[in-house]
């Protein structure tokens, strides 16, 4: 795979179908998540991501649990959260739950770390919302250490002191899988992603582009502040959201009550309004080409594109059709279209190989540096 | 020059609310005028984003038309604020677009309170209601509001009239404005970024772990 990463990203909510009002049982959407995982490999994408929640109407609690069981059952797609809770986690739990995942799936593991916006789940956890973001840093700079020194000594404020700990598994091949930073609304996501040269992950949908444009902008600064690269080389990620029909008039008919129903934007403004606001298409496999590589003119070239595909009670029949005209419609066209005029030095999609080469190289002291077309091929 | 915005809480045309707040706003701007402060005014009617307000409430942002009432209000120096008085309080489109506007948005604003009502009984609504909540968004909301009951537009007998207590209401919050003069718009984006950075300085540099940041 080369360039752009193209993939699905799923809350997990158990939603009913407004057309029936009947909800799935969280057995049925649990089944439901895996065989829309499976279709995203069968169709093409590159990437699964799962959220993780801790309260109904969700399911995805357990995200490697989830994940592992779908690396059992894919070849080549790449799983991933969206997001794992850095908060209310431990980090050490974090740290042990992708390195056996990142052994299970041979590699293809890669998370998104988010702070969760549920005030209660913080204290079922034992912390607390007011402390979101020095937790954040706490939990991210210790997990960091985690996965890249052999033996841990460690304290802080929020979690109990580690004296001569090793994780175990250490990560496949001694490289972390790589991290994103996913981020709503708030500016200091981009800066913890700028300041490691991490990922950063804008979830875009639901909010005007304005928004997203002048975090991406943020992003790219901060990177380029702190020494990781030019600003055009920091490594972005965006949602979509969309809902597509052959013809366009057939897709707003058939997501409308989905839409007018839904949770989080539902009974608000209408579906016209909100898709001419926020990233939302719904419309024909053509608009949804269109609508999204236009996502590059104010974030720039970036490295992975994902798509809400499976929320509001869509049945599942509904979004595994929407992920056939992904994969046989959309896709092929974005992966070319997304090449054309994309400068030589625009990093590709880090994946665990391009990590693992990039660190062999690195380890030599005058081997052979791995050459931006050998990292595009 | 000083910029005003007024905010009208009224429903109907014509609204008495939005007679009080342009009486109210003429009256300031002649008290300005007395230190020779030229001042300049916009009035914000909440009736026609009602539903731009709701929605915002829904879906957690404003469309353009609430945005650019948003900015109107962080860029003033000061605040005019009318609402009508319904049950015992504020009206709750009133609230509501309070509810919206983003946070620290009234930071260090000096707020002049009003509101209107069918009888003279409803008059503590701005100690009640309006005082708090603008206090509460850490604006400084000057000493003397004006209520005006619907008589209050009718002959005055013996009681201090519409005007005199508009009046002095105007020249206590000239003063004020004069006081605090030309308002620093506050930046919580900035704000965020810059404990962020502080915060990221105190944990472990990037690459100091020995390990390579590619």
């Amino acid at each position: 795979m080369s360039g752009m990463q193209f993939g699905i990203f799923t809350v997990g909510d158990v939603t009913p179908d407004p057309l029936t009002g009947v909800a799935p049982s969280e057995a049925e959407r649990i089944r439901a998540m895996v065989a829309i995982a499976k279709k995203a490999e069968e169709v093409g994408l590159d990437v699964f991501a799962t959220g993780e929640h801790h309260n109904p109407p969700f399911v995805p609690s357990s995200p490697t649990t989830l994940l592992g069981y779908i690396a059992a059952q894919t070849e080549r797609l790449i799983l991933s959260t969206s997001t794992t809770l850095i908060t209310t986690n431990d980090p050490v739990k974090i740290a042990e739950d992708f390195s056996m995942l990142q052994h299970l799936a041979a590699g293809r593991v890669d998370l998104m770390l988010g702070r969760g916006n549920t005030g209660p789940v913080y204290p079922w956890f034992g912390q607390d919302i007011r402390a979101a973001i020095p937790l954040t840093v706490e939990h991210y700079g210790l997990l960091r250490r985690l996965w890249r020194e052999k033996v841990v000594d460690w304290s802080g404020q929020y979690r109990t002191p580690l004296q001569g700990f090793t994780l175990a598994p250490q990560p496949l091949d001694g490289v972390p899988p790589f991290v994103w930073h996913g981020s709503i609304r708030t500016p200091e996501v981009a800066e913890i992603a700028a300041y490691y040269g991490d990922g950063f992950f804008a979830n875009h949908i639901f909010w005007p582009p304005s928004h997203t444009r002048r975090m991406v902008r943020l992003y790219r600064e901060r990177f380029e502040h702190y020494g990781h690269g030019s600003g055009d080389q920091a490594i972005v990620g965006l949602g979509g959201h969309v809902f597509m029909r052959p013809n366009s008039q057939d897709a707003v008919a058939e997501f409308r009550p989905y839409f007018d129903n839904a949770p989080v934007y539902g009974h608000g403004p209408s579906l016209e309004d909100f898709a001419a606001q926020t990233p939302l298409t719904v419309g024909s496999p053509q608009q949804v080409i269109d609508r999204t590589l236009g996502f590059r003119d104010y974030a720039g070239d970036y490295q992975r594109q994902f798509f809400l595909v499976d929320h509001a009670g869509l049945p599942l029949k509904t979004v595994l059709d929407q992920l056939d005209l992904l994969g046989e419609q959309v896709l092929p066209v974005l992966r070319k279209e997304f090449q054309v005029g994309r400068p030589k030095h625009v990093p590709d999609a880090p994946t665990h190989e391009s990590l693992v080469r990039a660190k062999t190289a690195d380890a030599k002291p005058s081997g052979i540096q791995p050459t931006v077309q050998e990292q595009q091929s | 020059m000083t910029k005003l915005t007024v905010i009208s809480g009224g429903l109907r045309q014509p609204s008495s609310t939005r007679l009080l707040a342009d009486r109210i706003t003429e009256a300031v701007e002649a008290e300005l005028a007395k230190f020779n402060i030229t001042a300049s005014s916009s009035t914000i009617e909440l009736r026609p984003l009602g539903r731009a307000i709701i929605d915002a409430m829904l879906i957690g942002f404003a469309n353009a038309e609430l945005e650019s009432a948003f900015e109107t209000v962080a860029n003033a120096d000061g605040l005019i604020a009318v609402t009508p008085a319904f049950n015992v309080s504020y009206s709750g489109l009133f609230k509501s677009f309070f509810d919206v506007l983003p946070q620290e948005t009234l930071s260090d604003m000096p707020v002049l309170i009003a509101a209107t009502g069918g009888t003279e009984r409803h008059s503590l609504v701005l100690e009640h209601a309006l005082r708090p909540m603008f206090s509460y968004l850490h604006a400084i909301v000057a000493p003397t509001g004006v209520y005006a009951a619907t008589n209050d537009f009718g002959a005055q007998d013996g009681s201090v009239g519409l005007t005199e207590r508009i009046s002095k209401a105007a020249n206590d919050f000239a003063r004020l404005l004069h006081a605090c003069g030309t308002r620093t718009r506050r930046d919580v984006f900035t704000e965020d970024l810059a404990e962020m950075e502080r915060l990221l300085a105190a944990a472990p540099r990037p690459g100091e772990d020995g390990t390579v940041e590619d």
